[in-house]
């Protein structure tokens, strides 16, 4: 499904990624895991199209990404929940989750200002999904509030209904339960288990290492921008180089500063 | 549908009608009032499309209003059909827009204003220059527009003409906002890189809304070139440009009806003023003094008293005038909505 190979990109020449290499395959959840400024937002970005690579190949599905812009990945399957609350001010939650939709619909300004047939029932399907994408993340009660009044870690919920609304094929999932009350991290693990069984290939940044070990199928650790490690969530426990980097000795524990 | 909407749609259908209906007890002078605020009125809901759906902004909207009138001025001129340069003013204009669009809509907010001002101080120079479009003095002689042997001669026709296009402009802006277009306008307006990710092509997108919000200038300019059956630069001056703006922001940007409202209240207020001005007694400088101070006053005034703009505004007040006869608004699909099974799950009223 994806494969990065060699993949480097630097900030005024300190390397947020540097050689990574890594191969999902159809169907995998993917975990990544690595201290703060480890380059696990970087690679996404790198993969969702919002920054381009110094060096080195992205394939998905088998064609080379690196030249195609972020809302031709879109339309292509890959969608993306970014770190921070991107939500669509202005917008009620239910409108945010349609635009999910866009990649693989068509109707236009044409067809939307002329009405032409089928943009009415193009409109209820997109509808239709977005109500779908709503329940699978618990937020129908907030479909007709403005997206900016949510409580954040129900915007971070909504970001995620969006990229499901899409009917992404890879979907990156970037700290997505930061911000959530246990139940409602409960309720997100229950998602991605449930997307996983249904053939889903996704990759997640967590910095709540037993949430990535619980769900992911391999686990590839990142610092300082290199992958120190990749292998299943139990080899990735046993790894010296990832308990010394990271991992402490209370594995499990946030790190965060 | 919902009282309030019901209300807006009762509100709007009267308006439409009184308007519709004017013509008929309006004088001369004042027909001519309401072409001219019909034609900044469609103007004005390009800007507010441009401004308040999709977030970008553009000081030199009269640019495209000129472009319309000297497309259908020229073609006149030039014995071309009168219809087809009514029908060519909105798309020179649009496609001129699509075309300095490109470099220009890549930039943002103070750079993207700076750009489409001068882009139209550009124009106007370079039209005093052209022979071929009048020069400094202009285009005379546009002959009034007609199919074939009927011709529009009277002010009467020219204000419906007027009121159908602004018809039209409301109904095509309203449709796109209200599409999945109009939706990909409005999430780039608040973060591009995620309308981006979900698959909107947000640079075509941006110069889509541009090429459309300048083919409503470039139509209104067409009316106002027949019209007046006379057009120069000085038609068009920059601080045109700044009255669009100013009225999008008074009516309520973000809104369909809100410019109508803006352009109303502007163009009212401004001939009032200038009647006053050019009073007995008053000073020759009068007239201009008080415009300019309109402009000025209004937006400041709504900018601290009505950040929403006139017609959110009073949309609020009806609204809440209306609230407790009414259910609350209930869905567009009868969801159940059930809050996910803990504490935090359902939304504070
Ligand atoms: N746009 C940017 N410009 C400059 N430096 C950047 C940029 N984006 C990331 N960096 C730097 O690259 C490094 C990796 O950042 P990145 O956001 O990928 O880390 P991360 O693993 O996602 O961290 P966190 O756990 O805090 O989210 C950091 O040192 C960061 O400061
Ligand atoms: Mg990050």
């Amino acid at each position: 499904m994806l494969d990065v190979r060699q993949v480097s990109r630097s900030f005024g020449g300190v390397f947020a990624v540097r050689d990574v290499t890594l191969s999902v395959a159809d169907g995998e959840l993917r975990g990544i895991i690595g201290p703060n400024g480890a380059g696990k937002s970087t690679l996404f970005n790198l993969v969702s199209g919002h920054l381009q690579p110094d060096g080195g190949t992205v394939r998905y599905r088998g064609a080379r990404l690196e030249r195609r812009s972020p809302h031709r990945r879109a339309r292509d399957g890959i969608a993306i929940v970014f770190q921070g609350a991107r939500i669509f001010r202005r917008m009620t939650a239910v409108e945010n989750v349609m635009v999910g939709a866009h990649g693989h619909t068509r109707c236009g300004f044409v067809a939307g200002a002329l009405r032409l047939p089928g943009q009415h029932r193009e409109e209820r399907a997109i509808r239709d999904r977005a109500w779908e994408a709503l329940e699978q993340v618990g937020l129908t009660a907030w479909a007709h509030r403005e997206a900016e009044s949510l409580p954040l870690g129900q915007q971070r919920q909504l970001q995620v209904a969006r990229a499901l609304c899409g009917e992404p094929r890879l979907l990156l999932l970037d700290e997505p339960a930061s911000g959530l009350r246990a139940a409602e991290r409960e309720a997100l693990a229950a998602l991605v288990a449930e997307l996983h069984a249904g053939g889903l290939t996704m990759l997640l940044i967590e910095h709540d290492v037993g949430f990535v070990t619980r769900l992911a199928d391999r686990v590839t650790v990142l610092d300082l921008g290199e992958v120190i490690a990749e292998g299943t969530p139990e080899e990735i426990g046993r790894d010296e180089r990832v308990i010394t980097a990271y991992l402490g000795d209370g594995a499990g524990g946030d790190r965060r500063a | 549908m919902n009282a309030p909407r019901m209300v807006g749609f009762v509100l709007g259908g009267l308006v439409a009608v009184a308007a519709l209906l004017a013509p008929l007890v309006l004088s001369g002078s004042q027909l001519t009032i309401y072409v001219l605020l019909g034609t900044a009125a469609m103007v004005t809901v390009g800007v507010s499309l441009l401004m308040g759906y999709a977030g970008q902004v553009s000081l030199g909207q009269a640019a495209f209003y000129a472009i319309g009138g000297y497309t259908a001025g020229l073609m006149g001129v030039h014995g071309l059909p009168t219809v087809a340069g009514l029908v060519c003013a909105p798309l020179v204009a649009g496609l001129l827009a699509a075309l300095v669009g490109i470099p220009i809509m890549r930039l943002r907010g103070h750079y993207l204003a700076f750009a489409t001002l001068a882009f139209q101080l550009i124009l106007l120079s370079v039209v005093g220059q052209l022979e071929v479009l009048g020069g400094d003095i202009g285009l005379q002689g546009i002959p009034r527009l007609g199919i074939g042997s009927a011709q529009l001669s009277n002010t009467q026709s020219y204000a419906w003409l007027t009121w159908a296009a602004t018809a039209l402009v409301l109904l095509i802006a309203r449709n796109v906002i209200t599409s999945r277009a109009g939706r990909g306008l409005r999430a780039l307006a608040t973060s591009e890189i995620a309308a981006e990710s979900s698959g909107v092509p947000v640079a075509r997108y941006k110069l889509a809304v541009f090429a459309l919000s300048a083919a409503f200038a470039g139509l209104a300019g067409g009316i106002y070139a027949f019209f007046l059956g006379y057009i120069a630069p000085g038609s068009f001056p920059v601080l045109l440009s700044f009255e669009f703006v100013v009225m999008a922001v008074v009516g309520g940007l973000g809104t369909i009806w809100g410019p109508v409202v803006g352009a109303a209240v502007i163009t009212v207020l401004v001939q009032v003023l200038n009647s006053l001005g050019t009073e007995p007694g008053m000073p020759p400088y009068a007239s201009s003094v008080f415009s300019y101070a309109v402009y000025a006053l209004l937006l400041v005034l709504t900018l601290l008293f009505l950040p929403r703009g006139l017609l959110p505004t009073a949309t609020e007040w009806v609204r809440r005038a209306l609230r407790g006869r009414e259910p609350p608004a209930a869905g567009d699909r009868p969801a159940a909505a059930v809050p996910t099974g803990d504490a935090s799950g359902s939304p504070a009223r």
